[in-house]
């Protein structure tokens, strides 16, 4: 179709003076759309009154149901990562955001039937299966791309981009409340022409990344900056393809890395409104635990930042024996924050914080520290690979945290303490990433492509 | 044919960071918004420990 060549890899190279800081905004415009994936929740109480309005019908959907749009979501975004990746590296940035913007809209627009018809494969078609590959090639899109355009700074341009992934449930989460309220009527409750709206606003916003992304020219470098003679141990000058890039040690060391820390950030974010009601019984309720919540969706999000700007000064190695050293520390001592011990709220509240920032730093370092080990040629196809870990912790995680903690209140614990093995079992899952960070070495020299510099 | 070296002017790289900006920033004051019930909740009861940590 030559009216969509203007997508091509060829069409979108940087003419000279192109400024790389418009790259970053275009990053963040699809990441602020498809991190609407963790604001889903807020249409399960409406999605379950679909026939009944104000209260559930027997034939209304049920929550348990409705869970599975977002699982379903969340295990496509790893496969099609995973599977579209190499495809995105030949392709080009800008056709892969575009491929995004289409399924992601189209995930919103299928799903307005499965509303309407009251259908619900038809939702888990619509949004968990074609919206969810629009997650996965919207994720990763970016990020070779970032990483050329900022050789000097790959940690902060990969996390100003993945730092939107966590902000676009902050957007997400009021925008679909308030067009649910502005659609409600007294025999519909919104939700499908909520989705339909913000299949089109997303739609929009995303093809202004679509536009704006730019290739970077060959041969081009940062103005004053001279690659680094002597590189740091781990930083590599060499590239390793990505299915090459699979069967390395190291491939499977920050697979393991990734998976333990965001299994432990899980453990929290799944249990954070109802750990610290119980902890703090009589004196947090429903409300401040809501509260507490969106408190650490902002340090989810501004650690992704923070985190990942900072491993370009102490090194991504280093970045992630804090994230893992002091994380099991932090999820060893947070129990005895509870009302039955130090009986302090505050700290409870600080150390979740710290977590969940270094929960949020695990996303956006990692693709820094792929770029270290493999170079630059096929990072994008292998971060995508590695994103596997994330849909085995998602299920990980959340089993883990719920069916511990109802063991230990089955055999006589107090639901308070229940917390307390779980929080040591999370602590010991850190350790366990941190002995594979310790064990990362750089890449074998037999696994580089052959005269395949970084950059070329 | 001569190539394009036009520089991107400051003005377009500033609506391209608001037009990202603006949604998360209010995305953000929303989040924020709600955060503050945490704060304005009642202080802690003070409760004996029931008992040590096994």
């Amino acid at each position: 179709m030559a009216f969509l060549s203007f997508l091509d890899r060829e069409k979108s190279i940087a003419h000279p003076g192109y400024s790389r800081w418009l790259v970053p905004p275009a990053a963040l415009a699809i990441h602020l759309c498809i991190g609407q994936a963790y604001a889903f929740s807020v249409f399960k109480i409406p999605l379950t009154r679909l026939l009944g309005i104000t209260k559930s019908l027997p034939d209304d959907w049920s929550q348990s149901q409705l869970a599975w749009i977002f699982s379903l979501a969340i295990v496509m975004l790893g496969l099609s990562a995973a599977t579209f990746g190499k495809w995105l590296e030949a392709a080009g940035p800008r056709k892969a955001m575009f491929a995004s913007a289409v399924c992601f809209a189209l995930g919103f627009y299928i799903s307005y039937f499965g509303v309407v018809w009251h259908q619900l494969w038809i939702i888990y078609l619509g949004y968990g299966v074609i919206g969810g590959i629009g997650l996965g090639l919207g994720y990763i899109s970016p990020v070779s791309t970032l990483i050329k355009w900022f050789p000097d700074r790959p940690g902060l341009a990969t996390g100003m981009a993945i730092m939107g992934f966590g902000g676009g449930a902050m957007i997400g989460s009021p925008l679909s409340i308030k067009l649910m309220a502005y659609f409600h009527t007294a025999t519909d409750v919104g939700v499908g022409k909520t989705f339909l709206a913000m299949g089109t606003l997303y739609f929009l916003l995303m093809m202004f990344g679509v536009f704006t992304v730019r290739v970077v020219p060959h041969g081009w470098k940062p103005d004053n900056w001279t690659p680094p003679v002597k590189q740091q141990a781990l930083v590599t000058s060499h590239n390793v393809e990505v299915n090459t890039a699979f069967r390395t040690p190291q491939f499977w060391l920050l697979w393991i890395i990734l998976c333990m820390n965001v299994t432990a950030g899980i453990g929290i974010l799944e249990q954070a409104s109802p750990m610290i009601q119980e902890l703090f019984k009589g004196a947090i309720g429903p409300v401040a635990a809501g509260g507490f919540v969106g408190l650490l969706s902002l340090f989810n999000m501004g650690g992704r930042f923070f985190w990942s700007a900072t491993s370009d000064y102490i090194g991504r190695k280093p970045t992630y024996f804090i994230f893992l050293a002091l994380g099991a520390v932090l999820y060893f001592f947070l129990p005895q924050t509870g009302g039955n011990h130090l009986n302090s709220v505050k700290l409870f509240v600080a150390i979740s914080a710290v977590l969940l920032s270094m929960y949020g730093g695990g996303f956006a370092t990692i693709p820094a520290y792929l770029r270290d080990l493999f170079g630059t040629y096929h990072v994008s196809a292998i971060h995508g690979r590695l994103l596997t870990a994330w849909s085995v912790a998602g299920v990980l995680g959340p089993v883990l945290v719920n069916y511990m903690r109802e063991y230990r209140i089955a055999h006589g614990a107090e639901k308070a303490s229940a917390y307390q093995t779980v929080l040591l079992v999370m602590a010991g899952l850190l350790v366990v990433g941190f002995i594979a960070n310790l064990l990362v070495r750089p890449v074998d020299p037999k696994y580089w492509m052959p005269d395949q510099k970084d950059g070329a | 044919m001569a190539e394009n070296t036009k520089k991107s002017s400051g003005a377009m790289i500033l609506l391209a960071w608001l037009i990202v900006g603006i949604p998360l920033g209010w995305g953000v004051y929303n989040t924020l918004l709600s955060s503050m019930k945490l704060f304005q909740a009642p202080p802690a009861q003070i409760t004996t420990p029931a008992s040590p940590v096994k």
